[in-house]
């Protein structure tokens, strides 16, 4: 018995010396201070991350980027096993910033406040910790108010002209759907697709609400415009969203909807759907979102939108060496030189100017109205998930909000009463 | 002719010392050899975790760096927690409703297709395809079918006159009932068999002599059928019961755990808190509740079986 306690025990240290759990510093490139390894996903369909490789290895002699590709559905989780195990990439890409607090609380992020950033970039805030910046935005997709110009035009209703409020867009929807019963066209107003975002963003980015503050009173307004959008018939109902599994690339593209509210990143994919077949050949436009009310509507205003930048940060256990390395690729990932290059792949950069924009608009099949342009360039982009602790589980909590409400199985007020008591209950 | 004692001790002592013990090491290696294979791995991946998952309960593990022990907290923190209640409460939910209904239903199956009916092969295998068929596959087809506006099976309710037929998969009321129905189907062919395996072992003489005595069907399989079916019984509600109270895969790529929290079960809590909020700690602790769940539910079973057996 007493052997056989031995060999277990000494099987259990064997095991845990095999598997590294004592865990300990380390990356995947290890010592080879000429090799900049950073992380991404979809290699193949997310050209973004080559492109910038490619970019800082044509302005630094000798220096080779190496991208490590993990699956985007699970990637914060492949990406926090491997960072655990001390074989994570030199430069990690910030997917979501609501795990940023994670990774910086475990140690896992280089203070990057000394790297330079262009004036005028976007979402850099997002990436702070009490004023410390751990990660620099490359890319900042912002939520626009996409529509098909084909549609509007059939049932005889007036483009986005900019100056929408909801109320607005609600008029706009019924118009189209009386004009689309005129004239035979079998295609229903709006697409919002089923995430907690398309309702919950624009909420809190408009009304100047705090996620973490624990009141959501400033929900109810916001779904009850879209209960009764789905009431009326202007608008995909949410149940038949989930029990169809219905994609809002196949919604828009097939021009099953005129509008609908997206992030910019759907532009790169409806060019390429277009130019591959995949989606139908239809003219479509880029408007600001609905406001809130007239304050921010017009093109002499900003209009109010919600989005999150995609970043990197530096591993905190690489070598001083390559830690600076690692700083010049935030740095040139950042800048107007990539920015321009991102835009002309379609891809919207945290840095907006006005020779980025031309850039991005002038990609084959982008939109080149007036609107379109000032769509994707000039809004007050609040960011939807603040770098908390606690941004990841409250965000769990209005999820199941919003799948009550919008499935009916639950009156506004008392999700909202549910939401806040159990915020106020299981956060700390 | 047989060997006497004295013959064999002769023979023992003929064999030297050293080549015995050299035969049994070599047995013992060989033995050795067959088991290691399946012992590391269940040491690697489930010994060491499982063991690990009780002493990271009592921790604030957040899966980088040291954790710091705090003690009974997690569980405190556990009991107050408004959202593990809800997920204890649906899994419990769930078990109560879905352990008696694929007992009934795969026993069902199983004793029509016992019999020699025509074809009796197909059915088995149709029966048993779910069991075989892609989780994910089945997620989308039961939601097309269970679609409250245009799915198949409110239409046929509708047809049949119901005039407010549920929400399913999109009802708070209907949500768990729905599950519970599409995660009977899946289980039922696997049930069947085992219970076709138990009713082969049910004498045939038993079903003849209470015939003889006059019992009809009804009495024959109360009194016949299920004491004889005893073993099979205790071994598939055991079985059905540890798999309803760590049920998780099916609700993920249904409801996944929607709508609100009324379809959320303890394994998607632990799944959410650990993977999605990275409180490793805290989610090690609801683990070790839903470990001593099902152990004392197991327990209580053994017990309730081994009276029976009395």
């Amino acid at each position: 018995m007493k052997r056989t306690s031995t060999a277990v025990v000494g099987i259990a240290v064997a095991a845990l010396a095999l598997t590294g759990c004592s865990g300990g510093g380390g990356t995947a490139s290890g010592g080879d201070e000429n090799t900049l390894t950073v992380s991404g996903w979809s290699l193949s369909t997310t050209p973004e991350f080559q492109l910038l490789a490619d970019g800082f290895e044509a302005q630094h002699d000798g220096v080779t980027v190496k991208l490590v590709e993990y699956d985007p559905t699970d990637y914060n989780t492949l990406l926090t096993a491997d960072l655990a195990a001390g074989k994570g990439p030199d430069v990690i890409t910030q997917k979501e910033v609501k795990y940023l607090p994670t990774f910086q609380q475990g140690g896992q992020l280089l203070d990057v406040s000394d790297v330079t950033l262009p004036e005028g970039i976007g979402g850099a805030d997002s990436y702070k910790v009490d004023g410390t910046a751990y990660a620099t935005p490359y890319r900042q997709d912002s939520w626009v108010l996409y529509y098909n110009k084909a549609l509007f035009d059939e049932a005889g209703v007036d483009y986005p002209d900019g100056s929408w409020t909801w109320d607005d867009y609600a008029d706009a929807a019924d118009a189209l759907k009386s004009g689309f019963e005129d004239a035979g066209v079998k295609a229903t107003p709006i697409y919002q697709h089923s995430w907690q975002s398309t309702v919950q963003g624009f909420a809190a980015a408009q009304t100047g609400s705090d996620l973490l503050a624990g009141d959501y009173g400033y929900l109810k307004d916001y779904y009850q415009r879209v209960l009764d959008l789905q009431e009326n018939g202007d608008q995909v109902p949410y149940n038949t969203v989930m029990a169809n599994k219905l994609t809002y690339q196949g919604e828009f593209g097939k021009q099953s909807a005129a509008m609908m509210p997206m992030g910019t990143w759907f532009t790169a994919t409806l060019v390429s759907q277009q130019e591959s077949g995949e989606a139908d050949d239809f003219e479509w436009g880029i408007a600001p979102v609905p406001q809130l009310d007239d304050s921010t509507t017009g093109t002499d205003a900003t209009p109010v939108t919600f989005g999150d930048p995609t970043g990197f940060g530096v591993n905190a256990n690489v070598s001083d060496e390559k830690a600076q390395l690692a700083k010049e690729f935030l740095e040139y990932a950042a800048s107007e030189d990539a920015a321009k290059a991102l835009a002309g792949i379609g891809i919207t950069p945290a840095l907006l100017n006005d020779a980025v924009t031309e850039a991005y608009f002038n990609v084959e099949g982008t939109p080149q109205d007036d609107l379109s342009k000032f769509a994707l360039s000039t809004h007050e982009t609040l960011p939807e998930n603040p770098a908390d602790e606690n941004t990841a589980a409250i965000q769990n909590i209005l999820n199941d909000l919003h799948t009550a409400v919008l499935s009916g199985s639950q009156d506004i007020d008392s999700a909202i009463a549910d939401a806040e008591g159990r915020v106020a209950n299981e956060v700390g | 002719m047989s060997i006497t004692a004295e013959q064999t001790t002769d023979a023992k002592a003929k064999v030297p010392k050293r080549h015995v013990s050299r035969l049994r090491l070599r047995y013992t290696l060989i033995g050795w050899s067959f088991i290691l294979p399946n012992f590391v791995g269940f040491v690697l991946l489930t010994l060491i975790p499982v063991v690990t998952v009780f002493y990271m309960s009592l921790t604030n593990w957040n899966i980088f760096g040291s954790s710091q022990f705090i003690g009974l907290d997690n569980f405190v923190r556990l009991a107050g927690d408004s959202s593990f209640h809800s997920a204890f409460g649906n899994t419990l939910y769930f078990a109560v409703l879905h352990i008696p209904l694929t007992i009934a239903v795969s026993l069902g199956l199983a004793l029509l297709l016992n019999s020699k009916l025509r074809g009796v092969a197909f059915f088995r295998t149709a029966a048993f395809f779910p069991y075989i068929t892609s989780i994910v596959a089945i997620a989308l087809v039961w939601n097309l079918l269970l679609s409250p506006q245009y799915g198949p099976v409110n239409q046929v309710l509708g047809f049949l006159g119901l005039q407010n037929p549920p929400g399913w998969l999109t009802s708070s009321d209907w949500a768990m009932p729905a599950v519970v129905v599409v995660e009977t189907w899946r289980r039922m062919g696997y049930y069947m068999v085992l219970f076709l395996a138990g009713l082969q072992t049910v004498p045939r003489e038993l079903h003849e002599a209470a015939r003889t005595d006059g019992a009809n069907a009804l009495q024959r399989f109360r009194h016949v059928t299920l004491p004889a079916l005893r073993p099979t019984m205790f071994f598939v509600t055991v079985m059905l019961t540890i798999e309803s109270l760590k049920i998780l895969d099916l609700i993920i790529v249904l409801t996944d755990g929607g709508p609100g929290q009324a379809t959320t079960v303890i394994a998607q809590f632990i799944w959410t808190k650990g993977f999605e909020e990275n409180q490793f700690g805290y989610s090690s602790a609801a683990s070790v509740v839903l470990f001593l769940l099902c152990l004392i539910v197991t327990i209580i079973q053994f017990l309730w079986n081994k009276r029976k057996a009395v």
